[in-house]
């Protein structure tokens, strides 16, 4: 668990503004957001989560989805109030930040090991922290395969790092697939993302996989990783709760004993098995 | 060390010159812990005060910091974090361990609230023991006691016509010794009592651990009507919402008391609710208080302060439940 290092107070954010906005996909936009003296508003680690607000609106928790020398990246689907609010803004935007808050995707014990990142509509947003981790310290693991989908075609997040980037990576497969296809134009796989999964009949043998996504996509999923031998142990995901506080005092994000802002988001399967199914 | 109780309101008197003095009080029909030299009348009865003292540490409606937007920019931005020295005065035990809980919420587990230990650092805490109870109190079955709470800053020993004095702490210290001009050197003989209603708290959390698919849920929760009485006239709970406040450009954002027993609680912004019924929240109302607190912080988060036995417009009692734990765990 990371100290919040930005603020003495933890619960006050820090004014920062909004310095590119790229639409991705129709409901969905990675603000880029850095303090109001240019610099990165704090260094998280992959997985970490960051509490977001428009301050007369409202706060939220969001994965961090990207991190660079003097920003940080958020892809933000739009879902209610705030999102609403945001998917209005404008660059130049201030906005509250505060973070990072939650534990981090285990890279340390995923050194060595080759990596297979599952992820289905946003659920591409926590993932893609990790794989751009393990794309800068190449050396540390081994082949990198990453399976997503989405509705449609236009529906597909990041798609410059899917259709471009992440495939020109050393010993990298990136595998698309979509739910339906209406345009006509779409070349790749069409079909769920479980079976399409089960159609790659990927080799538990030194992997680790990353899985996130819709419940239900993460439901079929995990049967076809257990199919193909997967013990869940090796299987890590990530969790989405209502959250208010981040820091393990506002009572509202627990499931069990745990609290998901804190000691969560980021949990094997395993870990899962032993908390109550109230998610 | 002893003051007869005749002198008790100008020791009061003396420490409202530099403190908000908070004892227990009627007010109106009301019974809370009230600011001495207010009007209302002081309340040492067996029964606990209505409202807890959670309010002077955690305010039902604490305001965190305020800004003004002017389009694209955020102009003024300001910290609030208002506290002044104050004394809780008159504490039965169950409630100087309600502290104790919030204690370890706010200030441990990696983050240390500022709002809260501000108000906590400004506190003196002074404990009564009590010498009847209330047909609600269990206390001591909690892991507390009426006689008195080894945790507070100063403790006093009802011996009917005075009070025996005992400084636990160099905070406590300081204020007894300014209360010296009315204080003597006897000793008396403190009565020690017992609660009536009791129950059996021995290997309850571990059972619980197991039954959280257990039909006992859906069976409790059918007559709870969700009003949030029990968390809100509860010492310990401490879940909090935050929102804001706009007027025009000028906003403020505050945190306020929410309750688990509300289905808004967890509802996330897609719609989803992991805790969709009366059956999930009233389970996670009973397993945070005696299960998952204890898992996470080592103590109960129910004091047996019997408030919401007492109060709880359908009967939804915590002791009953307790009991009924019990007989699934012999059973089965
Ligand atoms: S006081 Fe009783 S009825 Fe009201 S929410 Fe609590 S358990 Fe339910
Ligand atoms: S759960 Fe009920 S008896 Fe226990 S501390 Fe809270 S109000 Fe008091
Ligand atoms: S968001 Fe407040 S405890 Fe997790």
């Amino acid at each position: 668990m990371s100290e919040c290092t930005c603020h003495e107070n933890p619960l006050v954010p820090q004014v920062c503004v909004i310095t590119d906005i790229k639409k991705e996909t129709p409901d969905v936009k990675t603000f880029r957001v850095s303090t109001r003296d240019g610099k990165k508003p704090f260094t998280p680690m992959p997985g970490q989560l960051g509490m977001f607000s428009i301050l007369p609106v409202g706060e939220a928790m969001f994965s961090i989805t990207a991190q660079g020398e003097d920003y940080l990246d958020f892809a933000i689907k739009k879902t209610g109030q705030l999102t609403d609010a945001l998917h209005e803004a404008e660059i130049g935007q201030e906005v509250g930040l505060r973070g990072p808050y939650g534990n981090t995707f285990p890279v340390e014990d995923c050194k060595g090991h080759d990596l297979l990142f599952i992820g289905g509509g946003i659920g591409l947003a926590p993932v893609r922290s990790f794989i751009r981790y393990a794309l800068e310290h190449r050396g540390d693991y081994g082949d990198i395969d990453i399976v997503y989908g989405a509705r449609s075609p236009e529906d597909l997040c990041f798609k410059e790092d899917l259709m471009e980037n992440w495939p020109k990576e050393k010993n990298t497969k990136v595998h698309v697939t979509v739910d339906q296809d209406l345009s006509g134009e779409w070349k790749g796989s069409v079909g769920f993302v479980p079976a399409y999964l089960e159609s790659l009949n990927f080799s538990p043998e030194g992997r680790k996989v990353v899985l996130c996504g819709p419940p239900i996509m993460i439901k079929f999923c995990l049967q076809t990783l257990a199919k193909c031998g997967f013990k869940d142990s090796e299987v890590i995901t990530t969790l989405e709760m209502r959250m208010k506080c981040g820091i393990g005092k506002c009572g509202r994000c627990n499931i069990g004993s745990k609290y998901v802002c804190l000691d969560g988001p980021v949990f094997t399967m395993e870990e899962l098995s032993h908390l109550p199914n109230e998610y | 060390m002893q003051f007869k109780k005749s002198d008790l309101p100008k020791i009061l008197d003396s420490m409202a010159k530099e403190a908000t003095v908070l004892a227990p009080m009627k007010v109106k029909g009301n019974s809370k812990f009230a600011p001495w030299g207010t009007e209302g009348e002081l309340d040492f009865g067996a029964q606990n005060v209505l409202l807890p003292p959670k309010d002077c540490l955690f305010p039902q409606t604490e305001k965190m910091y305020r800004f003004e937007t002017d389009g694209l920019k955020v102009n003024d931005f300001e910290v609030i974090n208002e506290s002044r020295p104050t004394v809780l005065f008159g504490l039965k035990g169950c409630d100087m361990q309600s502290i104790l809980c919030m204690d370890d919420v706010f200030l441990t587990k990696g983050y240390v609230d500022d709002f809260y230990k501000k108000k906590r650092d400004d506190l003196l805490t002074v404990c009564i023991n009590c010498t009847t109870v209330a047909k609600e109190c269990f206390c001591d079955s909690m892991g507390g006691s009426p006689n008195g709470h080894a945790a507070a800053d100063i403790q006093l020993y009802d011996l009917g016509e005075s009070y025996q004095v005992k400084a636990q702490t160099e905070k406590g210290q300081k204020a007894v010794d300014s209360w010296q001009q009315y204080c003597n050197k006897d000793e008396g003989e403190i009565k020690e009592i017992a609660c009536e209603l009791k129950v059996d708290m021995d290997g309850v959390p571990e059972k619980l651990a197991g039954m959280f698919e257990h039909p006992i849920w859906e069976e409790i929760s059918r007559k709870c009507v969700g009003c949030g009485i029990c968390t809100f006239l509860c010492p310990t709970c401490y879940c909090f919402d935050i929102d804001t406040t706009k007027d025009g450009a000028e906003g403020t954002k505050f945190r306020c008391w929410d309750s688990c027993m509300f289905s808004e609680y967890t509802r996330m912004a897609g719609g989803h609710n992991p805790r969709p019924s009366k059956k999930e929240r009233v389970r996670n109302r009973f397993l945070h208080k005696l299960e998952y607190f204890k898992e996470r912080y080592d103590k109960n988060l129910c004091v047996g302060c019997g408030r919401c036995v007492a109060k709880c417009p359908v009967n939804l009692d915590i002791t009953s439940f307790i009991d009924q734990v019990k007989e699934v765990a012999s059973h089965e």
